[in-house]
């Protein structure tokens, strides 16, 4: 009888809770707390996997593809308790400190607080929202990525446009790295928060990590139910404590020259970009990575912070900035006419259109248009007017048609060209390369990853070297036709090499690498994984004679 | 008014006809699978869904039952390359594909070219070639959609007779289409399997695309046997459709015996030197003086439409 009755208001007030407003939900927590009971003997406890992948800020793996790509991270796991380096993962783009090396790295922002150590993120959404009592994390490889773990108010399956958005931080911690790349179950004590969700965000930092780090699954245990005697008090003062931070940069009384808006992504909002609007007439660098999603930002509250400070802004970082559409990019070219450095990586949600108005930022040094939606002729465009560019990113582009073309504008226009990024360029033809390289001499860095379709049999790559002997970084990842005499003119013709990646080729034997590390005593950066004949001992010969060197071998088992 | 009784009963057939072709359950395929690698030591070490250098897969998705079976092309072997890497390779992502529900049941070549596009997304350099034959039954619509790219295939049973089955594609003999990676400098080359005839290059590329591909409704009972070549090669139709008379229901027990009993038929017969194997036949026929069976891996995967049960 008792379980029935027991079974009867848990049907009962589990229907309330999910049709319930959060309004009600609060008059109901105050009741308690003015000494009324409210009933509720069950809570159950339910552990889910994530439903959908929702938003993330990179990955390694190709559009559309489900190998090393973010979409993995959803659903059970594949791999785990396994350890390696497998298709089936969740693998960010980047790893270590390789990338800020590079000439195509921005300095970092000053004023940056300590506490903040987020490089990339996902967003996974649960099918249940719950009061979470833990989050588990199962990392298949070079685990410890994980600094930051939020819950977010606002369930993303809702019909409903998102309103009151709240991010509440379960678990913060910072970059480890673990002594063994072996897997592991990640599972750090949360905090416990007032509000149920289904809409969590892992950030991370790899810079301590050896590899790329791989996630296979996240889970979410959490109650449906709350036993309310176990509640903290309610959070009155949340828009006191959001504002706090931003308080003090609103109270400064300097100008900003520098201003990095990131670590507070989850709390700005038009309003608070207009409290800040006074100080920053004078600003040169602006960071908005990350910002504004799920309405906070809007064209309005942009528009109005633009036209107040982008007459002298030479810098823009909008990396994932979601609330970007074509008219937001026209006011960024009208109101910053100085603008040398832009970037929209991630704006995996900005129209093709948006970006003709680019070109006419005809200062632009730094372009970076990672994972976007970029076309042909907006592409073209850009580079016949921005002549000036130094540092171009079009990785995973995948909606321009012919990479040839580009490369040979580039080599026509962009003659100062110091690092350019065309991973996952998937029709580039060694005649392409070709113009590239005979054009824009001065290249530094050069990113050819997963690029299937440059053969070495057409001599490009040797081209390449002789033609670059500036060249520092060349990423030739998963180039299989990459040989012992592509390496031995990399030697003999790039003596400031420092990164190079050749992953996954079975044509470049032992010898050529030691004639490479003999020849370039800057290189710094070996990748040598799923190289056929390059196995675990010849890698250990090779970092005794050249212990400056980190030479890279993933694993699968 | 014997006219008008004959015309009543027409009317009332043709009615009764009508009501029963809507069936509105939905189907499945019990499936159970048995084979034999060529060589025995490989077939003990490997997992139960690889069979020498032949692979397959059993997959549900809540639209679809969908099964796979590839043979690796022997012929890579001689270049140090591990002709079941490739076919495993592809079935396991084939597989995944299924489960994650990246695929149209009724585009069965689409899960052909999404495996072919993932295996290239691989780190691993993977090298080698297979045949592939994928069919997938669309649980609402009880139709049976089928891709197949090569010399493996499928046979539709009904009522103790094949009513549909696949073509074979070969570009000469013993050289069957197949999906392959090929070395740098070797593309589009293709390898034949067995070390009965030479294994030359010649150039053809063999893409998803070329896959066979059919469609046709199934109904409840229907045997379908799908196999590498091991099989047909090896056992004629009518022995085969002996084995089958012997299922007496749909129990995954029943299946999985007779699908074990045919594989060890066709196991014995590849070895036996005088039997005038389907193989030794079409050899003759096209001018090679040539008895037995022939010893291949032997993939089969015995399927029943039955009733959908959760």
């Amino acid at each position: 009888m008792l379980t029935l009755l027991s079974m009867f208001y848990y049907i009962c007030l589990r229907r309330r809770s999910r049709s319930g407003t959060r309004g009600e939900a609060l008059t109901s927590r105050r009741a308690v707390e003015s000494g009324q009971r409210a009933v509720l003997p069950i809570s159950v406890e339910v552990e889910q996997y994530a439903k959908e992948v929702l938003d993330f800020s990179s990955h390694y793996g190709s559009e559309n593809s489900m190998s090393y790509t973010m979409w993995n991270l959803a659903g059970v796991p594949n791999v785990y308790p396994s350890s390696g380096d497998f298709t089936q993962t969740a693998v960010f783009r980047a790893y270590g400190t390789w990338w800020e090396q590079c000439a195509s790295a921005p300095p970092p922002f000053r004023r940056t607080p300590k506490a903040f150590h987020s490089q990339d993120y996902i967003e996974l959404g649960f099918e249940e929202p719950v009061y979470p009592t833990a989050v588990e994390v199962l990392e298949t490889y070079y685990p410890g990525t994980i600094v930051q773990i939020l819950a977010c108010s606002h369930n993303p399956f809702s019909q409903n446009p998102p309103t009151d958005v709240r991010w509440e931080v379960l678990w913060s911690g910072e970059p480890t790295k673990v002594l063994t790349p072996q897997a592991r179950q990640f599972s750090p004590t949360i905090k416990h928060i007032g509000f149920p969700t289904n809409l969590l965000r892992l950030e991370v930092n790899s810079s301590l990590l050896d590899y790329y780090t791989e996630l296979d699954a996240v889970i979410l245990r959490g109650l449906i139910q709350l036993i309310l005697s176990h509640l903290t008090l309610p959070d009155l003062c949340r828009l006191a404590q959001s504002c706090k931070l931003l308080h003090q940069h609103c109270c400064d009384p300097l100008q900003y020259t520098q201003l990095s808006l990131q670590p507070y992504w989850g709390r700005l909002s038009d309003a608070s970009l207009g409290h800040l609007q006074g100080r920053c007439t004078l600003l040169q660098r602006l960071n908005l990575s990350w910002t504004g999603n799920r309405g906070a930002l809007t064209l309005t509250g942009f528009s109005s912070f633009m036209k107040a400070c982008g007459l002298s802004l030479g810098c823009l970082e909008l990396s994932c900035c979601h609330f970007l559409n074509e008219p937001c990019l026209e006011v960024i070219s009208q109101t910053c006419p100085a603008l040398q450095d832009l970037n929209l990586s991630s704006c995996d949600r900005l129209q093709p259109q948006a970006f003709a108005h680019i070109s006419k930022l005809t200062r632009l040094r730094r372009l970076v248009l990672y994972r976007t939606k970029i076309e042909q002729t907006a592409i073209l465009s850009i580079l016949t007017f921005c002549i000036e560019l130094k540092h171009l990113n079009l990785g995973s582009c995948v909606r321009i048609e012919d990479y040839d073309v580009v490369a040979s504008m580039l080599a026509a226009r962009c003659r100062s060209l110091c690092s350019l990024d065309l991973w996952r360029c998937r029709n580039l033809t060694d005649r392409g390369l070709a113009e590239l390289v005979s054009g824009c001499r001065m290249l530094e860095e050069l990113d050819l990853g997963w690029c299937p379709t440059l053969q070495s049999s057409t001599g490009c790559f040797q081209q390449l070297a002789r033609c670059l002997p500036r060249l520092r970084k060349l990423f030739l990842t998963a180039n299989r036709t990459v040989c012992d005499s592509d390496v031995e003119e990399l030697a003999g013709s790039c003596p400031s090499l420092q990164h190079l990646d050749i992953l996954g080729t079975r044509l470049v034997s032992a010898a050529s690498l030691k004639k490479l590390l003999q020849s370039c005593p800057r290189l710094l950066l070996l990748d040598v994984s799923f190289c056929s004949q390059i196995d675990m001992r010849v890698v250990q010969e090779l970092s005794s004679l050249f212990p400056k060197v980190a030479i890279k071998k993933s694993f699968t088992q | 008014m014997l006219s008008v009784l004959s015309y009543g009963r027409l009317v009332a057939r043709a009615v009764i006809g009508g009501l029963s072709q809507t069936d509105s359950r939905d189907y499945s395929l019990v499936t159970a699978s048995c084979g034999f690698g060529k060589d025995f030591c490989k077939g003990i070490l490997k997992k139960g869904t690889c069979y020498g250098d032949d692979a397959c897969f059993i997959a549900r998705h809540r639209s679809a039952d969908v099964l796979g079976v590839a043979d690796g092309v022997g012929g890579w072997r001689d270049y140090g390359v591990d002709p079941s890497q490739f076919s495993g390779t592809l079935m396991k992502t084939c597989e995944r594909l299924v489960k994650e529900g990246r695929f149209v049941p009724s585009n069965p070549v689409g899960v052909l070219t999404t495996s072919y596009y993932e295996l290239l997304q691989n780190k691993v350099p993977l090298l080698g070639s297979s045949t592939a034959c994928i069919v997938v039954l669309d649980r609402q619509s009880h139709q049976l959609h089928t891709a197949n790219l090569g010399d493996s295939g499928f046979l539709v049973v009904r009522g103790g007779e094949v009513v549909h089955r696949s073509d074979e594609q070969q570009h000469y003999f013993n050289t069957p289409f197949q999906l392959s990676i090929a070395p740098p400098g070797a593309e589009g080359a293709v390898l034949s399997d067995s070390p009965r005839a030479p294994s030359d290059l010649c150039v053809c590329a063999d893409s998803p695309d070329a896959a066979d591909s059919s469609c046709f409704d199934v109904q409840l009972g229907d045997i379908i046997l799908t196999a590498t070549d091991g099989l047909f090669d090896n056992m004629p139709d009518y022995m085969i459709l002996q084995e089958l008379k012997k299922l007496k229901n749909s129990n995954y027990e029943s299946i999985q015996k007779a699908a074990r009993s045919i594989a060890e038929q066709a196991h014995v017969l590849a070895y036996d030197p005088n039997y005038m194997s389907p193989f030794a036949q079409f050899a003759c026929d096209n001018g090679l003086n040539v008895r037995g069976g022939k010893p291949d891996d032997i993939t089969v995967l015995l399927s029943i439409v039955a009733e959908y049960t959760d």
